[in-house]
């Protein structure tokens, strides 16, 4: 069923927008809003990557002594920190951004500033929170900061007073985000767009916006109790003044178990992208898929505990987060069937982008089944706290996050660019890290099964771990040979890449009727939809056979907003200067609560918001 | 094998058969949770194995039907367009409920256990007080009036039932030969854990919730030994330091000064067991004897002391701010050190226990241990509460090795 997509005649885009420094500083377009979540987050990645390979180059043998104690609890700490908030999260951002307004037809998000402001906010806070490195006072409680550890009486120095005021610049991030593509979606729809003919991936971030307004105001509530008491004498989380520091665990967990599913559904929605235009069938299951996306997100605020199966919560309150924790694998467990049944049958072809979601489907099963032995209590109390569940998570994370998250950016490349990426260099990077992960966190699941806990600077040679970590060490430097020929083939797609047209790869999803890259208005005129797959026909894609990339890019420009009376916002420094304003504020009170500059950042912050909300978005027409 | 008609035949060979895999994998791996040494040790394990066994299943299933996906309906030339289909509601409802089932399978034995373990241990037990400190581990036996640190020594056949606090952070008490763990949490309200030790050996502990600079080296021992050494132990554990040494026994002190040697040459042979109840040191698994390099600024130059110039110094000294000798000084900050010298570590499971080690600890904590709280007794070092001559730490430190 072709829609009535009334796109230009396909024409390369020759720029005559605006370029140069100037014009990123000032975007509110959420296309180039989402390279910059891209570059700035594949950036953390590598940091955190780094991070990752001084760890395992400690541990590789016995009784290392590459870094001190100390270097290594901030390494291991600002480790998952980077990943969790500077790395998977603005990925997915990077995907939310850009492709939320092209998926549902619509020129932009509902605040385009806004969105601006979310990046901006970022990285100050992404920077902030590394500047500890250059004092060598990275944070060092762990990346899930338990109290009493992390207050000041056990903690005293600047470590952890940058983590809780990152996190929160951090969180301010995440939220305007969240209300800015609920909004969209709930609004800005082309006609005919009904809910259920939303792309899946459109659909996980919806249900992801959701799970983070009603998740990051919890972990905001638990880091300012802590911001108070390191900075202004509370006694939230201080134990001689009577409090419970169970207190802390709750809060975080209420959090961090949504977390995980804000950090995962992203990446899901972009396989249920994937799958099916490389098996040139549809979606199998896809009102299941829907459903299953909302009942994740909305088991998940019911699983907190089984973080805390160790602390002595009681035998009903184990059982009953035993229970719904297997619970909420039936939906997670569905969906990894329904992407079986969508190749089922298929004509399977193995681009990039089909290998790393196959990768998702094979590697994030694992996990899942390491998830369920972590659901049972009993069991949990041997693996907890051990290198068990470090390999858990890294399974979901690593093999299921990060694995999505690169399918999408081999996928949506030539949207973003207007050039392919490198097919062989891509499975080079594929084959490396597939066989790097597993190198580096199979034998994880051996060394917890065998005693070790997690968090340990080095270990004897007669504690039987040492097979394991050698193992997982040359893992590790598979995974970063692997990264860096991504960065290559990036950097060289980028300026020298195959050029293409609208619709590379005979996708079904109504954002490839734009060209790559797509106008800054998106699209000349709002598309009308009248079905869940606009660019294929009811018998599938229009070839199987043509080879990639598909169609040839246009050689006439695209004409402009101008041209066509569409009004555009505005370009404006205001959501960048609101940034620094309120970073200013949070750097004076991390520098010994510098009234003055907290003041002063305040001031400005409230002067540069006036005058955003006095200005209109687009200039008068 | 011949097939039996036994129905529950092909089960029993399958956990044979994963349990001898299990055994053989862990041949060579000392502080391995599979195959525990107590009754909740082996309910865990159960447990454990019956994961193990679904997950190998659902894990085959899945690969499998992938890597078939994968071969069979990958793209060949003159592929027609394959059937657009939008999905097959029989099949929805049938994976979703097998794994429901599979679930229920799993959910019923892990509720029961669960109420099993963490009922009240019986009214015979064995209390145990653990404390957790940053970074080691106070024990005490309130029914005996003992108290000491480090070496947890038990009864095999006998309930334990530890009662678990922190006197700072979180930590979490983790024998993984013998059970799960327990964090210790609360200051004031013990968390409660119980097993029955089953054999008699020597076992690793460790702390297993990060809890700070020195996390890692925050390891304890466990002893698990026959009902009338423990008796014996005990009754060694209650009286007051052996000091003077018997006359027999400082002989031991110089042996124990033997010049920097490998650890198991510098034990000198432990005084008689049937004295104190403690386990022999040359005797002790290779994989319970620590390995910790030792940090290359530090060095004592002095060999051997004099332990009654040591209990001197020791008296006068800051030591008694800290540290209970019993009968001698009060200090409850660090360990209990009335029989210290009969434990087979030092610095909570991180040093072997002899003369070199224990000089150099006295000397200067910190670099031996990040973080540490006891700080350096040596003259001049920085932040030193102490200013004792390397001489003086020597006499100290024959003065610790003799209080077996």
């Amino acid at each position: 069923m072709a829609t009535t997509v009334a796109a230009p005649p396909s024409r390369a885009a020759t720029h005559r927008y605006e370029k140069g420094i100037w014009s990123w500083l000032t975007t509110t377009d959420h296309k180039k809003i989402g390279q910059l979540y891209l570059y700035t987050s594949l950036t953390w990645f590598l940091v955190g990557g780094i991070e990752a390979l001084i760890i395992r180059t400690q541990l590789f043998g016995p009784n290392g002594r590459l870094v001190s104690a100390d270097t290594y609890n901030q390494l291991f700490t600002m480790h998952g920190t980077t990943m969790i908030f500077m790395a998977i999260m603005p990925l997915s951002a990077a995907f939310f951004n850009f492709l939320i307004p092209l998926q549902i037809g619509a020129r932009d998000v509902a605040f385009p500033r806004l969105n601006a402001f979310s990046y901006w906010i970022f990285l100050c806070g992404s920077l902030f929170i590394n500047a500890s490195w250059l004092i060598h006072k990275a944070p060092d409680a762990g990346w899930f900061s338990y109290a009493p550890l992390s207050t000041r009486t056990f903690n005293p120095g600047l470590n952890m007073d940058f983590w809780v005021i990152g996190i929160q610049i951090l969180g301010v991030s995440t939220l305007a985000a969240g209300f800015n593509f609920i909004t969209t979606i709930i609004n800005m729809r082309a006609p005919g767009m009904h809910f259920m003919r939303m792309p899946v991936f459109t659909w996980a971030a919806f249900v992801t916006q959701f799970q983070i307004i009603l998740a990051f105001p919890i972990l905001t509530v638990a880091v300012v109790f802590l911001l108070f008491d390191r900075f202004f004498g509370t006694q939230f989380y201080e134990p001689a003044a009577g409090a419970d520091p169970l207190l802390w665990q709750h809060l975080f967990w209420l959090f961090g178990h949504p977390e995980v599913y804000i950090l995962i559904l992203p990446a899901f929605g972009l396989v249920s992208e994937v799958l099916p235009t490389f098996s040139r069938k549809p979606l199998f299951g896809y009102p299941v898929m829907v459903y299953s996306l909302i009942l994740i997100a909305f088991l998940g605020f019911g699983v907190w505990a089984h973080h805390m199966f160790a602390v002595g919560m009681g035998p009903i309150a184990d059982s009953v987060f035993s229970v719904t924790t297997m619970l909420i694998a039936i939906p997670t467990g569905v969906k990894i069937f329904n992407w079986l049944g969508t190749m089922w049958g298929g004509s399977l072809r193995f681009t990039t982008a089909m290998l790393f979601a196959i990768g998702l489907v094979c590697l994030f099963t694992i996990g899942g089944i390491s998830g369920v032995m972590h659901a049972s209590p009993p069991a949990d109390l041997q693996q907890t706290d051990s290198y068990f569940v470090v390999a858990h998570f890294h399974y979901v994370l690593f093999g299921g996050s990060m694995m999505g998250l690169f399918a999408g950016v081999y996928y949506y490349f030539p949207k973003v660019t207007g050039r392919i990426m490198n097919e062989t260099l891509g499975k080079w990077h594929f084959w490396l890290m597939f066989i790097g992960m597993n190198l580096t966190f199979f034998p994880m699941h051996f060394a917890g099964l065998d005693g070790m806990p997690r968090r340990i600077w080095s270990y004897d040679a007669n504690q039987g771990w040492t097979n394991d970590n050698h193992v997982s060490t040359i893992g590790a430097y598979i995974l970063f040979v692997g990264m860096l020929i991504f960065v290559y083939n990036m950097w060289r797609s980028r300026r020298s890449g195959t050029r293409v047209g609208n619709n590379p790869w005979d996708a079904p999803t109504v954002e490839w009727s734009t060209p790559s890259p797509p106008p800054p208005y998106n699209y000349a005129k709002i598309p009308q939809i009248t079905s869940r797959y606009p660019m294929w026909t009811r018998e599938g894609p229009h070839s199987i056979s043509a080879a990639y990339p598909v169609g040839a890019p246009a050689e006439a420009p695209e004409p402009t907003a101008e041209e066509l009376h569409i009004p555009m916002p505005t370009p404006t420094l205001k959501p960048l200067l609101a940034s620094l304003a309120l970073t200013l504020a949070f750097i004076g009170l991390i520098w010994h609560k510098q009234v003055p500059i907290i003041i002063l950042g305040l001031a400005l912050f409230a002067v540069v918001l006036l005058s955003w909300v006095l200005t209109p978005l687009e200039p008068e027409h | 094998m011949t097939v039996s008609h036994h129905p529950r035949q092909p089960l029993r060979i399958a956990v044979t058969l994963v349990l001898a895999l299990a055994l053989v994998a862990c041949s060579g791996y000392p502080n391995t949770t599979i195959g525990a040494h107590s009754d909740v040790g082996r309910e865990i394990d159960s447990l454990t194995y019956l994961l193990l066994i679904l997950g190998g299943i659902v894990f085959v299933f899945v690969e499998g039907l992938l890597v078939y996906i994968l071969i069979k309906f990958r793209e060949r030339p003159g592929d027609t367009m394959p059937a657009q289909t939008h999905g097959n509601t029989t099949l929805e409802v049938t994976w979703t409920m097998v794994p429901a089932v599979i679930l229920a399978i799993i959910a019923v034995p892990s509720v029961r256990t669960i109420f099993r373990t963490q009922a009240k241990a019986v009214p015979n037990a064995l209390q145990v007080d653990v404390i957790g400190h940053q970074w080691w581990w106070e024990f005490r036996y309130p029914q005996y009036k003992v108290v000491t640190a480090n070496e947890l020594y038990l009864p095999v056949g006998r309930t334990v039932n530890f009662s678990l606090r922190t006197a700072d952070v979180i930590h979490s008490f983790w024998i993984p030969q013998m059970s799960g763990k327990r964090d210790v949490v609360h200051q004031d309200r013990p968390n409660y854990m119980w097993f029955t030790p089953e054999s008699s050996f020597v076992w690793n502990g460790a702390c297993a919730e990060y809890c700070g600079a020195s996390h890692s080296n925050m390891r304890f021992r466990v002893f698990t030994v026959p009902p009338a050494q423990f008796a014996t132990w005990i009754t060694h554990q209650q009286q007051g330091p052996v000091f003077p040494a018997p006359a027999a026994a400082s002989a031991d002190t110089s042996k124990g000064a033997a010049p920097a040697a490998p650890a198991a040459a510098a034990v000198a042979a432990a005084p008689a067991d049937t004295a104190t109840g403690t386990w022999p040191r040359d005797k002790l698994p290779t994989w319970t004897v620590p390995e910790t390099p030792l940090p290359t600024d530090v060095t004592v130059a002095a060999s051997s002391g004099d332990a009654t110039r040591g209990a001197q110094l020791f008296k006068t000294g800051a030591c008694i701010g800290c540290h209970t000798i019993q009968g001698v000084s009060p200090g409850i900050i660090g360990p209990n050190l009335t029989h210290v010298g009969s434990r087979t570590t030092i610095a909570a499971g991180l040093y072997p226990n002899d003369m070199r080690h224990l000089m150099m600890w006295i000397k200067d904590a910190r670099a031996m241990k990040p973080g540490s709280i006891m700080p350096p007794m040596g003259k001049g070092l920085p932040e030193a509460m102490g200013t004792f001559t390397d001489q003086q730490i020597a006499d100290i430190a024959a003065y610790i090795s003799s209080l077996k």
